[in-house]
């Protein structure tokens, strides 16, 4: 049997909590499919999510991330981050920046945050409202310029199409401007809305060399610093890489559902019926499990296949 | 709710607890933040959505 670093860990490394469906951003890419109104009739209610709160924290997590939809809409949010944050789990909150204000940037300061990642898809309101649907750029900005102020690391991501990948080298300089230490890309991922709306989005190969060579002439640029993280570049870069070394990580979905990997559809376990601690234990022995490392080879060599990534579905578990 | 979010499939039942090896102590390490990795960080859902 394949002996993998997870298999020494008692727990997994990072929990990434998608805590809704819901979004106040009707984004285009959206890899989640999260928009207004589309909370999921099965989410976990305060006291199921404040549960498995206490539950991450008591297996030892050491870092968990609180994403969405937009956690910043969910009214519990800052209930399950305060828990975890005087359990002494670190955390990173990935935010739209819409509602993320001086005053809660000060509130989430009090917590042990590793970082506060908000999605700057444009640098004109033209091309960010066009992908975020519903969005106001200007509160995007204050967003990260509040987080900067409450001395909260701050990463910009940015999600490359057609409608903005003119404007990536403009929005890598406003990250710079902002005092973001690190700068988030890669392809655009064929799941969820994005696929649905993949031909008008998707960069073409000539735009997609264009991006990397700004990519690369802005890494060369020193002060102020700033990591731009572009690799893996793509999903099956990823799949490769995690083939042979599988993250330790666990992705939460809203209803407390854990998944094998992002771009798969297989599900491992319900936190709503076993622990975490289980949860990985289960996670673990489904990346040994063959139909999911055939499912795995078939996301590798075909893109298109990752649209199906949100029609979750159980997968069996093999007890080895 | 999407659409295309669909229930658990009925032929595959949901774990209900971890399997067990009768006198296997498994030596299992503590996480520790300082083994959350850049590649650990990277991978694409996690570092952009």
């Amino acid at each position: 049997m394949t002996t993998h670093r997870i298999d020494s860990f008692g727990a997994p490394l990072f929990v990434c909590w998608q805590l809704t469906r819901d979004c106040d951003l009707a984004c285009l890419h959206c890899c989640t499919e999260s928009a207004p109104g589309k909370r999921l009739s099965d989410e976990l209610d305060v006291d199921e999510a404040m549960r498995l709160a206490d539950d991450i924290a008591r297996s030892g997590v050491p870092y968990v991330m609180l994403c969405g939809g937009e956690p910043l809409v969910v009214p519990h949010f800052f209930a399950i981050a305060e828990a975890l944050g005087r359990a002494g789990v670190k955390l990173k909150i990935e935010t739209n920046g819409q509602r993320l204000d001086a005053a809660i940037a000060t509130r989430l300061a009090r917590l042990p945050i590793r970082s506060i990642q908000v999605s700057l898809d444009g640098d004109t309101q033209e091309a960010y409202g066009r992908q975020r649907a519903g969005g106001s750029l200007a509160k995007a900005h204050d967003a990260c310029r509040a987080i900067r102020d409450a001395g909260i690391p701050l990463e910009v991501t940015f999600a490359p199409t057609r409608l903005n990948i003119h404007e990536a080298e403009a929005v890598i300089a406003r990250a710079r401007e902002f005092r973001a230490f690190r700068f988030n890309s890669g392809k655009l991922m064929h799941i969820g809305t994005a696929a649905r709306h993949w031909s008008k989005l998707a960069p073409s190969e000539a735009q997609y060399r264009q991006y990397r060579e700004v990519l690369a002439r802005s890494a060369r640029i020193l002060e102020p610093p700033l990591e731009l993280c572009y690799v893996p570049w793509s999903i099956e870069d990823g799949l490769r890489a995690a083939m042979a070394d599988p993250p330790a990580t666990l992705l939460v979905l809203p209803n407390g559902w854990v998944k094998v990997a992002a771009a798969l559809p297989g599900i491992c376990a319900d936190l709503r019926r076993v622990t975490i601690v289980q949860a990985w234990q289960a996670y673990r022995e489904a990346w040994r499990n063959e139909a999911t490392r055939a499912a795995l080879r078939r996301a590798i060599d075909d893109e298109s296949s990752h649209a199906q990534a949100n029609e979750w579905q159980w997968t069996p578990v093999v007890h080895v | 709710m999407s659409d295309s979010i669909v229930t658990a499939d009925t032929k595959a039942v949901p774990p209900t607890e971890a399997p067990k090896k009768p006198g296997v102590k498994p030596a299992w390490e503590t996480p520790k933040l300082e083994d959350v990795s850049e590649q650990v960080m990277a991978q694409p859902y996690i570092r952009f959505t």
